[in-house]
């Protein structure tokens, strides 16, 4: 097998545990899922000053009333 | 995936999501975004019944992907001008007479009126226009009930956004390739510019992979913010990226960096690729694309050397008269650098075969020969139609297990030009009922007064919507559509990918509304076929899809964010590719088969007309927006108040131009209203165009269309042969020549009239 076959090899061997640890963390359920959700959100969490998603606009969304929506919708509130 | 870390036991006895707080009262679900086309996986808050919030997911791989669309939908979809019950025309197309009437009502009289155009005109006059992407739980019915009634003539939006991509991918490797982006070492964007707000997760994916130390290469014209963080940029002209691709070519083989294991053993047409190749030396290209011929030759090496690397897929390459070749040069890229279906590279994943796919839904094996030929356009411009996707049902079975993969809905499309000419009595017959789901079709494709004309020319017009658009304005009816608030979705990412994932309905439909299931249901009843949608509600349809899992919706969907399907790679060891010949096709014999080239090539643009002495390029996407839709949400408006024409400061001196002064830009086929914005990053003698606009406020019906005629960017946009792509006849969107009109500065104004139209 050549260099790049074994290194084919290697990299498919990981990206199959990656999907794997991703399907069971989704799933969340048994005592393995719940591992593999902390090891997946130690993976993918990014310290706060590398964070390139954060943004004002969706970390300061609180929503809406839902009263207030309602008046929308019947035209009473812009 | 980093090495495991030491963990105390007591950490993941713990480690359990701990769901963000909400408010007393308040409950959450799981659901997936559909204010654009890519699909984020979100959270949705429930308060009195109604969404009152969209966050972000709990989960930890869909980490942050929402944008500014989908944060405002609660406002959106709750806007007090959402059509809420069916409603009939009564007076002339396009009077805004309307009166309403119920469901049961209206699937009465079009029932009753297709029936009739069918048995007078045959089963092909009757047209849709929509794609699963938009209104989601279509999956494929609209097309069901089409193949068994007897008509080929569906098109669709992505006829020139991705579905086309999907399909001339095939001529190459058999499937449409995914960026494995999680390993990658190089990405490629070829004029798209994922940001923030528009393209999330794939946003995040690219900075992801250059944090990791992945290269990245943008080709664009303009310098966008995607161009201002790669390694390499290349300002190639407008339209010229296939021209590109021969150079970078050129480099990859004269220098013999591609693999040639691969090549040799696993594709055809290598040497008469070369030959084609040898007639674009660097210096043409040079010439050719604008660009500096060291610069491209650095990318090429670049490309070939620092993989496995990507090219994504881009809208620009979908949209050019050029494209099949430039989406060809592409695939051979991948091809012969030995990216395909190895990690890091371009991953072939095939069907999920745990879900019933949406192309098996479709069957189109039962519309037959003698139809399927009498499909609009496939004659002179078959790629995607069901002739030019022939030859690869034999090859499909053995590799992908069926006949038929609709990879994003492209792979049996009608080229909506050639749609447009028949249903305005330009055609080889007549085409007199047309319907649109989640789709503004006038706005949505080249020739916008051909397309007006052709749906004045109709005898029957149902619409699907949302909102009153100006498309929905010239309909018959309009029934009312839901939202992804308001219904579940069993998402299977439209057969290209093999991950399929699910989305809680989170609230109870407004009105009258219903899904595009119910509305394919009640048709088929009202064509007394309702065997063709045999299930009674959506969710006894999941319930069918997923019955090779052995749980139904409720299961699932309760249990489920994310069903992958076997990370299989080199798949083509054991069976070949999808292609006829079962190797990669340089030399595509589908193509020749059909009397096109069977190589790429690159057709130069015609002759510049002293009248238009600059080129526009459109489609481009604003990040409040998604296509048509989101005008009528006052927070987007207030981001994206009128639209704006980017312009270089040179070409804005040379024309005296001032910023935020209305302009027309006019150019054979109409002129459009637009502000200047006075742009760095814009080439000399280019504009860019934003699409889609028109203002929901302004005065609706023929001759207004709330204000479509005097914004929108499909007026400019050509379909004649020159502008128009060889094989797959989708209009060139990139490049077209015009000119700009100074004009009286009128129109403060209308601005004004808007302002005070939201403040109400």
């Amino acid at each position: 097998m050549s260099a790049k076959d074994q290194q084919i090899k290697k990299l498919e061997r990981s990206t199959k545990l990656t999907v794997w640890m991703a399907g069971k963390s989704s799933r969340n359920k048994s005592l393995s899922d719940k591992i593999c959700r902390f090891l997946v959100s130690r993976a993918t969490a990014v310290k706060p000053e590398d964070d390139f998603l954060r943004d004002p606009l969706i970390d300061n969304d609180q929503g809406f009333d839902p009263d207030e929506l309602d008046r929308f919708q019947r035209g009473e509130s812009g | 995936m980093p090495a495991p870390m030491p963990i105390d036991p007591q950490d993941v006895v713990n480690a359990k999501y701990e769901p963000r707080k909400t408010r007393p009262g308040v409950t959450t679900k799981r659901t997936i975004c559909a204010s654009c086309d890519i699909a984020c996986s979100v959270v949705t808050e429930v308060e009195k019944g109604r969404v009152v919030r969209v966050r972000s997911s709990d989960n930890p791989i869909f980490r942050d992907n929402i944008c500014m669309k989908g944060i405002i939908a609660p406002k959106g979809f709750a806007n007090p001008n959402r059509i809420l019950h069916p409603m009939k025309r009564v007076g002339e197309r396009g009077s805004g007479e309307w009166e309403q009437v119920t469901w049961e009502e209206a699937f009465a009289d079009i029932g009753a009126r297709l029936k009739a155009i069918i048995a007078e005109h045959g089963p092909e006059a009757w047209a849709v226009s929509t794609s699963q992407w938009n209104t989601a739980t279509d999956h494929g019915l609209g097309r069901r009930i089409m193949n068994h009634i007897g008509s080929p003539n569906w098109t669709s939006g992505v006829a020139l956004c991705a579905g086309n991509t999907a399909a001339i991918n095939r001529f190459t490797y058999g499937w449409f390739p995914i960026g494995d982006f999680q390993n990658t070492k190089c990405i490629v964007l070829m004029g798209h510019n994922p940001r923030r707000h528009s393209w999330t997760p794939m946003y995040t994916w690219i900075k992801q992979a250059q944090a990791r130390g992945a290269k990245l290469i943008v080709t664009a014209p303009r310098r966008s913010s995607s161009a201002e963080r790669a390694d390499i940029w290349l300002p190639l002209k407008v339209g010229s990226d296939a021209a590109m691709m021969f150079g970078w070519l050129k480099v990859i083989i004269d220098e013999e960096l591609y693999d040639k294991d691969f090549v040799a053993n696993w594709t055809i047409g290598f040497e008469e690729l070369k030959k084609r190749v040898d007639e674009y030396p660097l210096g043409r290209v040079a010439k050719l694309t604008g660009c500096d011929p060291d610069m491209i030759a650095k990318a090429a090496r670049m490309y070939a050397t620092e993989g496995p690397a990507i090219i994504p897929w881009t809208p620009i390459t979908d949209m050019q008269r050029n494209s099949t070749s430039g989406i060809r040069l592409q695939s051979i890229l991948r091809s012969i650098c030995g990216y395909i279906d190895v990690p890091g590279g371009e991953h072939l994943q095939g069907f999920n075969p745990d879900v019933i796919n949406e192309s098996t839904i479709e069957m189109h094996h039962v519309l037959s020969d003698e139809q399927k030929a009498k499909q609009l356009g496939s004659d002179k411009h078959p790629a995607f139609t069901y002739r030019g996707q022939e030859r690869f049902r034999g090859p499909t079975k053995k590799v992908w297990g069926q006949e038929y993969a609709n990879l994003v809905m492209g792979c049996h499309m009608t080229p909506p030009s050639s749609l447009f000419r028949a249903m305005a009595g330009e055609g080889p017959y007549p085409v007199k009922a047309f319907f649109f789901l989640g789709n503004n079709p006038m706005m949505s494709y080249a020739n916008m007064k051909l397309i007006i004309k052709a749906m004045m020319n109709q005898d029957l017009v149902v619409a699907h919507e949302q909102f009153m658009t100006p498309s929905a304005q010239l309909a018959d009816y309009i029934l009312p559509a839901d939202s992804w608030l308001e219904r579940p979705w069993l998402m299977d990412s439209f057969g290209w990918m093999s991950t399929v994932r699910t989305s809680e309905k989170s609230m109870e439909p407004q009105g009258e509304c219903r899904s595009t299931f119910e509305f394919w249901k009640s048709l088929a009843g009202a064509l007394a076929r309702p065997e063709i949608v045999p299930w009674e509600t959506l969710e006894k349809f999941y319930d069918y899809r997923l019955q090779k899992l052995g749980m139904g919706w409720e299961e699932f969907g309760a249990t489920t964010d994310v069903h992958f399907g076997p990370p299989e790679f080199r798949k083509y060891l054991k069976t070949g590719f999808a292609t006829p010949s079962g190797k990669v096709e340089l030399w595509s014999s589908a193509l020749e088969e059909m009397g096109f080239d069977p190589l790429p090539y690159f057709r130069e643009d015609p002759p510049i007309d002293p009248n238009y002495p600059l080129k526009l390029f459109t489609g481009v996407r604003e990040d409040g927006f998604f296509q048509t839709g989101h005008r009528h949400i006052e927070e987007m408006r207030k981001r994206h108040p009128e639209p704006l024409m980017f312009v270089s400061p040179g070409t804005a001196e040379k024309y005296k131009l001032e910023e935020g002064e209305w302009v027309e830009v006019e150019n054979e086929l109409a002129k459009i209203s637009i502000k200047v914005a006075i742009k760095d990053a814009m080439p000399d003698d280019l504009i860019r165009i934003p699409h889609g606009w028109w203002k929901p406020e302004m005065k609706q019906g023929a001759g207004h269309l709330s204000g479509a005629l005097k914004y929108a960017d499909a007026q400019l946009c050509r379909d004649d042969e020159d502008y128009l792509d060889l094989e797959q006849g989708i209009p060139h969107l990139k490049g077209v020549p015009c000119r700009v009109n100074k004009v009286a500065q009128s129109q403060d104004d209308e601005t004004a009239r808007t302002q005070v139209e939201f403040a109400k």
